[in-house]
């Protein structure tokens, strides 16, 4: 089944439909203000110059599309080794990957590409994100054997035993599949904090948008004020708190499924490829070399149901010049213990044992207290007092903040440890939703250490690791125990044979 | 790559010996003796301290000369600017004085900071490159500024300021050579 790419190819003829649809979409999305004052006054317009320029603007959309098809073309440099893509009606340029910079090639497909049953390629090449590119329209089979040869040419330069190994294990096996119930179960149990805030925030605008709408409509007194007794204020707040129970759970079991449906994970050749998405199918790619920390994260909820998130960061950034933030972690959703075990392995190559346990100092504590509890009570206070007498009409809910804070700060104290073995370094943290981040000491690029000057006598201090697939910290904690960590950790780097990508 | 570093690790899992280290007899960096920075720096410090309250002099003058309102109040900006000043004034010594680097065998360290003082420290095979900063005063001076870039992110890179120029010239030689020397072993790996 070897498809030649060595000849410049155009994409799928039906791509032009894609075309149309993006270079459609663009135009509204840049002359949308006019559109709008039009659509406004259709009615002062004639209606035959409106069909007409109508339809001259689709006919003129089809052209620019089809020669945006007709122009760009595909091909595999094998010489060069490079993947070549040359497009653009007016202004022709050329790209030239060299494929031993890919990193991932993707395979996604949205709604239109669904329809009419194409799909985008994408190629993320190392450093400079600018130039990534995306062949819009091309069929399943050929997206899939350009993607291997992509990567499967990317690892030639580094090694040649691998086809060999890579014929024998060329078969796909999914071998992981997220099933709905699983979805279900993370839809129900995740993302908390996020959504509850997010609809509190809209709660707090609608029911001051009522007291305002109240004002206004002009009543001598308010009718609120007058209904509102201990009893019916308490209803109220009841029925606010299981309205918002129920929109939490159900915003996030939506938003789980749409991200996250049928999402599979196959084993090929050395690496995990992934897909998953409901309107959107989203194809990734994951090299363990390329991961840099491994993430897996539970409540107590998802504890009881057996459930857990796995987020995986990889080298993202090389080139360091690059400002632009690194992209977010790839998540694997709801797996059970047996999955997670299989993935970590994989991942990770072997599987972590918490080794030395590490405590944060108590003094972590009232830090918290002090930037959680304390400052924004002498704030409220210091407003209330001086100038917003209003404010105290709130002070109803310093009690619950007090005690919601308050427990969030003890459970975080009490969840926060540091492990340390000779093979990884395992942080947990968190007080409701429980991280553990899984971390190779040969993936460190430069460690830090820091100290306050009045956390010198107590000898605390954090420490600051950082890798190519983000940061991980920890503090406060014995200082001369964490130095001793570093020149550890210092020591290990500086002798490995190990690579960290 | 990797598969050549696997077999390597094969042919040494053979003959391999886990003997406990001693985490205790380790080198230890905190007992490094750092190297300050050039007396010379602290005057790029104080310039570029000295223009910013200039600027902010000149604002609060033309602000008092022109609007009436506030100039019997002249003394609270002058106040303010002063204040300030002789704040900035104090940590840019302390931290001056805080400033320090080492270069040991297989890392690079850093220290910095006035209110929290930070050590980052990068061994040289996570060195993705090097780059040698001189301003303008800095030239004047024969100063120069050392960058070191890893793949750690923003954070994690360390700029090294105040440095005799041929003593930078010297260690971007050595950090260059050290990055070509790990690269060259990997390729031969």
């Amino acid at each position: 089944m070897k498809i030649d790419f060595s000849q410049p190819q155009r994409q799928s003829l039906v791509g032009v439909v894609v075309m149309f649809t993006d270079t459609l979409q663009g135009t509204v999305r840049s002359l949308w203000p006019i559109l709008l004052v039009w659509v406004f006054r259709i009615d002062e317009v004639n209606k035959l110059y409106l069909g007409l320029g109508t339809a001259g603007v689709i006919l003129l959309l089809g052209v620019i599309a089809y020669l945006k098809y007709y122009n760009f073309t595909f091909f595999l440099d094998e010489e060069n080794e490079e993947f070549v893509i040359r497009k653009g009606i007016l202004n022709k340029s050329r790209i030239a990957i060299p494929l031993d910079k890919i990193q991932q090639v993707n395979i996604n497909q949205s709604v239109i590409q669904k329809l009419i049953g194409v799909h985008a390629l994408e190629v993320d090449t190392a450093g400079s994100s600018k130039k990534e590119v995306t062949i819009k329209a091309i069929t399943h089979d050929l997206a899939t054997a350009l993607k291997e040869r992509l990567l499967e040419s990317g690892k030639n330069t580094e090694t040649n035993s691998f086809n060999e190994e890579g014929t024998t294990t060329k078969k796909e096996y999914p071998f992981i599949q997220i099933s709905l119930l699983s979805l279900l179960k993370t839809g129900i149990t995740s993302n908390y904090a996020r959504s509850f805030a997010l609809l509190f925030a809209f709660v707090i605008t609608v029911y001051q948008n009522i007291e305002d709408y109240i004002d206004a409509t002009g009543y001598e007194s308010d009718p609120l004020q007058e209904y509102i007794n201990p009893t019916v204020l308490l209803q109220f707040v009841g029925f606010i708190i299981l309205a918002i129970i129920v929109l939490t759970l159900l915003v996030n079991l939506l938003r789980t499924i749409l991200k996250y449906f049928n999402y599979r994970i196959t084993q090929q050749q050395n690496s995990l490829l992934l897909s998953y998405g409901l309107l959107t199918t989203r194809n990734t790619i994951i090299r363990p070399e390329r991961v840099q920390m491994v993430t897996v994260g539970r409540n107590y909820f998802q504890k009881k149901m057996d459930i857990q998130d796995i987020k995986i960061r990889q080298a993202s950034n090389l080139d360091t010049n690059n400002k632009e933030h690194r992209k977010q972690a790839i998540e694997i959703p709801g797996c059970n213990e047996k999955e997670k075990d299989v993935l970590i392995k994989f991942l990770l190559e072997k599987m972590p044992e918490r080794g030395v346990m590490l405590k944060p100092s108590i003094r972590k504590v009232i830090v918290q207290v002090v930037k959680f509890l304390i400052v924004p009570f002498v704030i409220f206070f210091l407003f209330a007092s001086v100038r917003f007498t209003e404010l105290y009409d709130y002070a109803v809910f310093l009690p619950l903040y007090f005690v919601f804070v308050a427990t969030m700060i003890y459970f975080a104290y009490r969840n926060s440890r540091l492990f340390v073995n000779s093979e990884f370094i395992i942080k947990q943290s968190g007080a409701w939703d429980i991280d553990n981040d899984f971390l190779a000491p040969h993936k460190i690029q430069a460690v830090s250490l820091k100290q306050y000057f009045w956390h010198k006598k107590a000898d605390i201090g954090k420490v600051t690791l950082y890798t190519a697939g983000g940061t991980l910290t920890f503090g406060l904690a014995d200082y001369t125990r964490l130095k001793q960590l570093v020149n550890y950790w210092l020591y290990q780097v500086e002798t490995t044979d190990k690579n960290w990508m | 790559m990797d598969t050549v570093k696997d077999e390597s690790n094969n042919s040494e899992r053979n003959n391999y010996i886990n003997n406990p280290i001693d985490t205790l007899a380790l080198p230890q960096f905190e007992e490094v003796q750092l190297s300050p920075l050039q007396p010379a720096y602290y005057k790029i410090v104080l310039f570029n301290i000295g223009i910013v309250y200039l600027l902010l002099a000149i604002g609060a003058g033309c602000g008092i000369y022109f609007i009436s309102e506030i100039q019997s109040y002249w003394y609270v900006p002058v106040a303010f600017i002063v204040f300030t000043l002789c704040i900035s004034l104090f940590i840019s010594r302390i931290s001056f004085k805080n400033k320090g680097f080492a270069f040991r065998t297989h890392d690079v360290m850093y220290r910095s900071g006035a209110i929290a003082i930070t050590t980052i420290i990068i061994p040289y095979n996570r060195v993705q490159h090097v780059a040698l900063h001189e301003g303008f005063l800095s030239r004047k001076l024969g100063l120069a500024t050392i960058e070191i870039f890893t793949a750690g992110g923003d954070s994690s890179d360390v700029k090294i300021p105040g440095l005799e120029k041929e003593h930078a010239e010297k260690i971007k030689k050595l950090l260059v050579g050290k990055v070509l020397n790990q690269d060259k072993e990997t390729n031969e790996d």
